[in-house]
């Protein structure tokens, strides 16, 4: 028995509707939609492990800006998303803070940081 | 004594930085941005999601990530910045701006020429007028991702989503990761305001249902919000009586629609499109004012933040050449909109240069299509096959200078997307 399964690509801003064709030990077989090689690979992760880009901010102290936008620096598991906002949520910074400084080293687990996405100045 | 300046450039967003490395590389000597914010960057500054720069770092990059490699590029070329400060008046005809600066005081700057980079507005609750109370708790979409993003506030705990422009979207999902529920997103038209992946990641990622044909039509609540009335609607988009359900929420945040933020380059007596918003500008990016030049949001609302740069770049360059005289009145040859065109920008051709004139169309066509350029005198000047066209997603015409000058008397150009029969 195959099965299909149907999802919209997220790689890009085309949005290519995917089709992807698994044989019965979940192995794809078929991947069809895709106008790039982008949506191939996210086509084969998206039903083995999807993972997206978590993006959120931290509390600072003395900074010119009360939060700061960090960014997991590669995608995280999905399923791991929710266990990552409160993480990230408890965690308070002191400025300055420079782009790409890693706020969480292998955050709840998942092999990727937490990373500022700018710069922030202290007062 | 007005200070000497080859290019000025107001609003330093995406355009105008973008507008700002431009003019520098062109060669001109004195390139200052006036920027009302403390910070450079604009908007972007508050997208803090991945999404942007595909095309131009070949890497998803967040608002503030792909700002700050710009502002850098910036820097480096000797881009002067003047933040805090606000252009409150434009007088063409002595070529002066006047800024006011709390340190600084008020200034007249003398530019030999401008680019208009302000961007865009978000459409407020007054622009579509809905019965009910006004009560607090209603917030653009983008308002909510500032207090979110940048000033570390929570708008409510419960939302309903008014608008599936992409900020919505966005904040939907934001709205969930920080711990709110996302009640629902309500869209008046058939076809979704954002892009289909925004749609995916964003909604469908956390099961947040979407409803296509359905509005609000009340609003309830005294001092809080305590709800909105939701209704389906018709072809004519009037609600449908007996469809309207009450939604209980303490946040209704609006995502319809952008508007090019134009008081200034008004003052400055450009040519304001009926239909865009923004100045009339030809492929050059320069207004009906020469050496006015406009770039971005503010000329027509662009989907993309690489376009964004790319025709900031372009008004830079340009308005750097203006500066220097080398830019003489060309032909203007007029391009018009067929018939499933809603919008597009530039509006005019010199044909000086190769250019790409972005469009959006009135109706989605979810068949074989194809996007041309056709010269009044029978000259196919662009022709692609596209998969489908939608309104929520720009396509573009490119046109050819080689080819222009080739097909011989152009009086005027349309330009429009057809089903493939």
């Amino acid at each position: 028995m195959t099965s299909e399964r149907k999802f919209i690509c997220v790689s890009c801003p085309l949005g290519c509707g995917l089709t992807v064709t698994l044989d019965d030990s979940g192995e794809v077989t078929k991947v069809e939609g895709n106008t790039c090689a982008r949506g191939e690979s996210y086509a084969r992760s998206e039903v083995k492990d999807p993972r997206r880009v978590f993006a959120s901010t931290v509390r600072v102290r003395g900074g010119k800006l009360p939060v700061c936008p960090v960014r997991s620096k590669t995608p995280a598991p999905k399923g791991k998303l929710f266990d990552i906002t409160r993480a990230v949520a408890s965690l308070e910074v002191e400025a300055p803070i420079k782009i790409g400084q890693v706020l969480i080293h292998n955050v709840c687990g998942t092999d990727t940081d937490i990373v500022a996405s700018r710069d922030l100045e202290a007062v | 004594m007005s200070e000497r300046i080859d290019v000025l450039i107001i609003g330093a967003g995406p355009a105008g930085v973008a507008a700002g490395i431009g003019a520098k590389r062109e060669g001109a000597e004195r390139v200052v941005v006036i920027e009302r914010d403390w910070d450079l960057g604009g908007i972007l500054q508050q997208c803090i999601h991945p999404g942007f720069g595909l095309r131009t770092f070949k890497e998803e990059l967040t608002g503030p990530e792909y700002m700050h490699r710009f502002i850098q590029q910036a820097h480096e070329a000797g881009v002067e910045f003047r933040t805090n400060t606000m252009v409150f008046q434009i007088d063409r005809e002595n070529n002066t701006v006047w800024t006011m600066n709390k340190e600084r005081g008020i200034e007249s700057l003398n530019p030999s020429a401008i680019v208009l980079t302000m961007g865009c507005r978000e459409r407020p609750l007054g622009a579509i007028r809905i019965p009910g109370t006004r009560p607090s708790g209603i917030y653009t979409a983008g308002t909510a991702q500032r207090f979110v993003n940048m000033e570390g506030y929570m708008p409510g705990k419960r939302a309903v989503i008014l608008g599936s422009g992409d900020i919505g979207l966005i904040m939907a999902r934001r709205m969930i990761w920080e711990g709110a529920t996302v009640e629902g997103v309500y869209e008046v038209m058939s076809w979704p305001g954002g892009l289909r992946r925004n749609i995916a990641q964003c909604l469908d990622d956390y099961g947040i249902p979407f409803h296509l044909r359905t509005t609000v039509t009340r609003i309830h609540g005294q001092d809080r919000l305590k709800g909105v009335t939701v209704a389906e609607v018709d072809d004519h988009m009037t609600p449908v009586k007996g469809t309207e359900r009450f939604v209980e929420c303490d946040t209704l945040l609006l995502a319809i629609g952008l508007i090019p933020e134009n008081e200034l380059s008004r003052m400055a007596g450009v040519d304001i499109h009926p239909v865009t918003g923004g100045p009339v500008v030809d492929d050059l990016l320069q207004t009906s004012n020469p050496g006015i030049f406009a770039a971005g949001n503010v000329v027509i609302v662009y989907d993309l933040v690489d376009n964004v740069s790319d025709e900031g770049l372009i008004a830079g360059t340009n308005a750097a050449r203006f500066a220097a005289g080398k830019i003489s009145s060309a032909k203007r040859i007029p391009v018009k909109g067929g018939e499933n065109v809603r919008l597009y920008s530039p509006q005019i051709v010199t044909g000086e240069t190769d250019s790409t004139i972005f469009m959006r169309v009135t109706h989605p066509i979810e068949k074989a299509c194809r996007v041309f350029a056709v010269t009044d005198n029978g000259t196919e000047l662009y022709t692609q096959r596209l998969r489908y066209a939608r309104p929520g997603e720009m396509n573009e015409v490119r046109i050819n200078s080689v080819k222009l000058k080739e097909s011989g008397n152009v009086s005027n150009i349309t330009i429009d997307i057809q089903e493939v029969k």
